[in-house]
């Protein structure tokens, strides 16, 4: 009986040994971010992989917290295996924040790449993807980043951060971008971001070591897609109208003219946009709603804010400027891009199935005659902790 | 001999476990394949038939009140005709316990362990299925009486915490799908999940307390388990959107890996992994129950524990070597799966009661002597 158990005990020595997919920590390399660009022969992929040494909180020995691997293969998963010639450690996707497409693959089409990062295993769904404007992935990934130790969490907290503050980025993640790609009637967009500056000496971590860093990385304009390829981009003003479009603003700071001279900012505490279908003369046609709240911020003129009037004088203006803003963009995707990106196929395909049959077909046509409405309510609630500016006193 | 009972509540447990089984796991892409943004409106319609479906069973095993499924084939057949039913219902069983055993395997190598042996895992998986089923009926449906908690439990916070990445825009327009698309994806998740549940009959009545109890439990137990797969079908379109959703192989684990509370709560999908090994786990602990005891049966063994080691071999066995991948293992599913489950759980029955009808008066004779 004694030796049954004995035997038993004995057992679950190999039982208990671990898991057979068991890879400690310290054979991991960390991946935040990779950047895939376009190479003779396929992709060229640039690994920005954890240093952890450096990252401890005894401080580490200085050298760069972030190291950057780089292959070229025929394909993605080829490159990244290649990645394993140069790297002591294997790759370790599962902690991807930022993923950077070179501006010329994207124009080729990034279809094939995204279809191994959605296949793998260990790549989540919760990273960006974004696209270098006028450069390559690499070099965005070789710029130290001031605050955040490191670039990933800088570029992903910037973005984040960029998208609830400010209206002129757009964070897209990877569900969002495949989503868009496959829904009839709606082409997807990226954000973009730049360099600025010596890009050559970012990779250096001197680059931190004077107050303003010789080379920055920042977010700017929009990638317009049509299907998986890039076909060109919005700036920031045509951006903020996309993010109008779709609803995507939270809060944001507009600035107004008054009715003489100077400049009054309103900060948008809410944003409402709404699409509706409606067929008029069998020809379909768009409205969209847009409900704003706002708040004064600055006040830079002579205005009168203790009168209604004045109010009520902004919140027309605002509206005015607004409908201006999406009129001006949408003219700019119909007329330069003819590209869907505002999925608007898809909201009349979800609204009014029927007229959808009859033009899906030819919809690329459609679309850049595609009348739209825009309907503009703007509130302006509070002006802040004081009414009429000091500036109207200082003028005796 | 199997001489225990379990008590109503139990037996609900166990419906509930055995209607969830393996369809909360690749049922949405299946719906979403036919149905498209309809998929929950196929889960409601495929809910309904498996409530009828399992009426049916009830009225039958209300009939013979003390006999299993495999006992009342013979009373009703005959001798010989009713062990031929009997048999291909265990075949049907069998197969099921190792088509699960893969399924479970095969999820964990592509979402978890992708270096680890398939027999490895089925072997560990046969292992406490094998356990189970020594240890008796009273002991899991008690083990799954406790784990049933576990399950909710998960579910809810799988719930909740999807919720604030609801995207209503991913359903719209409703009701688009065709009839007849509909009625398609409807029968497969009743196959799935209601037909099968013939080999409940194994358990209920013969071995269940207060029968009326437990048969209104049965009917109970299909509803909540069809709310949970109708829930998560509608998740999963309405999160991950259509085309994400038929294309995952594992759709409600993509749609785990989106939790994201406040940046906070993310990375739970391997917490979640438990619901879906716990469902799986005790439908083929129900399966190969029918298995173990059918065999016994046709047999007239007197101890039906002695099968349970051979049977456990054969299983893994099976469980490695009838798909030779993944792609054959859906399709397999898909069709020749539920053509199967189709003749051996619902033609028989319905076949048995017509069969009954006819010879009403003499079994009842035979029964009063």
């Amino acid at each position: 009986m004694i030796n049954k158990k004995i035997l038993l005990l004995l057992s679950l020595i190999f039982l208990l040994s671990g898991c057979w997919d068991k890879r400690e920590l310290n054979e991991l390399a960390i991946t935040m971010a990779l950047g895939i660009d376009q190479s003779d022969d396929g992709y060229k992929v640039s690994a920005q992989v954890v240093v952890p040494s450096e990252l401890s909180s005894k401080g580490g020995a200085g050298h760069s917290q972030i190291v950057l691997f780089q292959a070229t293969g025929k394909t993605l998963d080829d490159a990244l295996r290649k990645l394993t010639k140069e790297s002591p450690r294997l790759i370790y996707p599962g902690h991807l924040q930022m993923l950077v497409f070179g501006e010329s693959l994207a124009k080729e089409g990034i279809g094939k790449a995204l279809d191994f990062i959605s296949r793998n295993w260990e790549v989540r769904a919760d990273f960006y993807l974004v696209v270098a404007k006028d450069s390559t992935a690499e070099e965005i990934l070789n710029v130290q980043t001031p605050l955040e130790n490191m670039p990933s969490n800088s570029m992903f907290n910037t973005l984040q951060k960029a998208t609830v503050n400010n209206s002129t980025t757009t964070g897209i993640k990877l569900v969002d971008f495949i989503g868009d790609l496959e829904r009839k009637g709606n082409e997807p967009v990226l954000t973009g971001i730049i360099i600025t500056g010596d890009k050559k000496s970012g990779s250096n971590k001197q680059n931190l070591d004077s107050i303003s860093p010789s080379a920055r990385i920042k977010y700017d304009g929009l990638a317009i897609f049509k299907e998986d390829k890039l076909i060109g981009w919005l700036d920031e003003y045509d951006t903020r109208g996309y993010n109008g479009i779709t609803n995507q603003v939270k809060r944001a700071v507009s600035t107004v003219a008054c009715p003489e001279e100077g400049e009054v900012n309103l900060e948008i505490q809410n944003y409402q946009a709404k699409l509706k279908s409606k067929t008029v003369n069998s020809s379909p046609k768009l409205e969209i709603k847009i409900e704003v709240t706002a708040n004064v911020g600055a006040v830079e003129c002579f205005i009168d804010l203790r009168k209604e009037e004045t109010i009520t004088e902004l919140e027309k203006t605002f509206e005015n400027q607004i409908k201006e803003n999406i009129h001006h963009t949408i003219k700019t995707v119909q007329n330069d891009f003819n590209s869907d990106v505002f999925g608007f196929g898809a909201t009349i395909y979800q609204q009014d199935p029927k007229e959808w049959k009859k033009i899906q077909d030819n919809w690329e046509e459609e679309f850049p005659n595609l009348k739209v409405n825009v309907d503009v309510n703007v509130k302006i609630e509070h002006v802040g902790a004081i009414d009429n500016s000091f500036l109207q006193n200082m003028k005796d | 001999m199997q001489k225990d009972k379990i008590n109503p509540f139990q037996f609900l447990v166990l419906v509930i476990f055995f209607t969830i089984g393996s369809s909360i796991l690749v049922v949405p892409s299946g719906l979403a394949l036919h149905s498209r943004q309809d998929a929950w409106v196929a889960a409601v319609i495929g809910t309904v038939i498996s409530v009828l479906v399992i009426w049916l069973f009830t009225f039958i095993g209300m009939r013979f009140p003390n006999l299993t499924y495999v006992q009342l084939n013979e009373k009703v057949f005959g001798k010989w005709l009713g062990k031929l039913f009997s048999i291909l219902f265990v075949i049907m069983t069998l197969l099921n316990t190792a088509n699960l055993i893969a399924h479970s395997s095969s999820f964990l190598k592509t979402q978890m362990l992708p270096h680890t042996p398939t027999i490895v895992l089925n072997s560990l998986m046969a292992i406490i299925l094998i356990m189970a089923i020594r240890y008796g009926l009273t002991t899991f449906a008690r083990a799954a009486e406790i784990l049933i908690f576990v399950f909710f439990f998960l579910f809810i916070v799988l719930v909740s915490f999807i919720i604030p990445q609801i995207d209503v825009k991913n359903i719209e327009p409703f009701f688009q799908a065709s009839g007849k698309s509909l009625i398609q994806s409807s029968l497969m998740l009743a196959v799935i999940s209601s037909v099968n549940a013939i080999a409940l009959l194994m358990i209920f009545p013969a071995f269940v307390t207060q029968i009326k109890k437990a048969k209104a439990n049965f009917l109970i137990g299909t509803i909540i388990g069809g709310i949970v797969i109708i829930i998560i079908t509608l998740l999963c379109v309405i999160v991950l959107g259509i085309n994400i959703t038929i294309r995952q192989v594992y759709p409600s684990y993509a749609l785990a890996k989106v939790i994201n509370v406040g940046n906070f709560v993310n990375r739970i999908e391997g917490f979640m992994a438990a619901l879906w090994i716990l469902s799986l786990y005790f439908k083929m602990v129900i399966y190969f129950f029918a298995s173990v005891l059918g065999i016994a049966q046709i047999l007239s063994l007197k101890d039906s524990r002695s099968l349970t080691y051979p049977l456990g071999l054969i299983v893994v066995a099976l469980s490695v070597l009838i798909f030779p991948n993944i792609i054959y293992q859906e399709n397999f599913d898909g069709t020749t799966g539920i053509a199967f489950s189709l003749v051996v759980g619902l033609f028989f029955p319905l076949l048995l009661l017509i069969v009954y009808a006819f010879r009403k008066k003499q079994l009842k004779k035979n029964i009063e002597n």
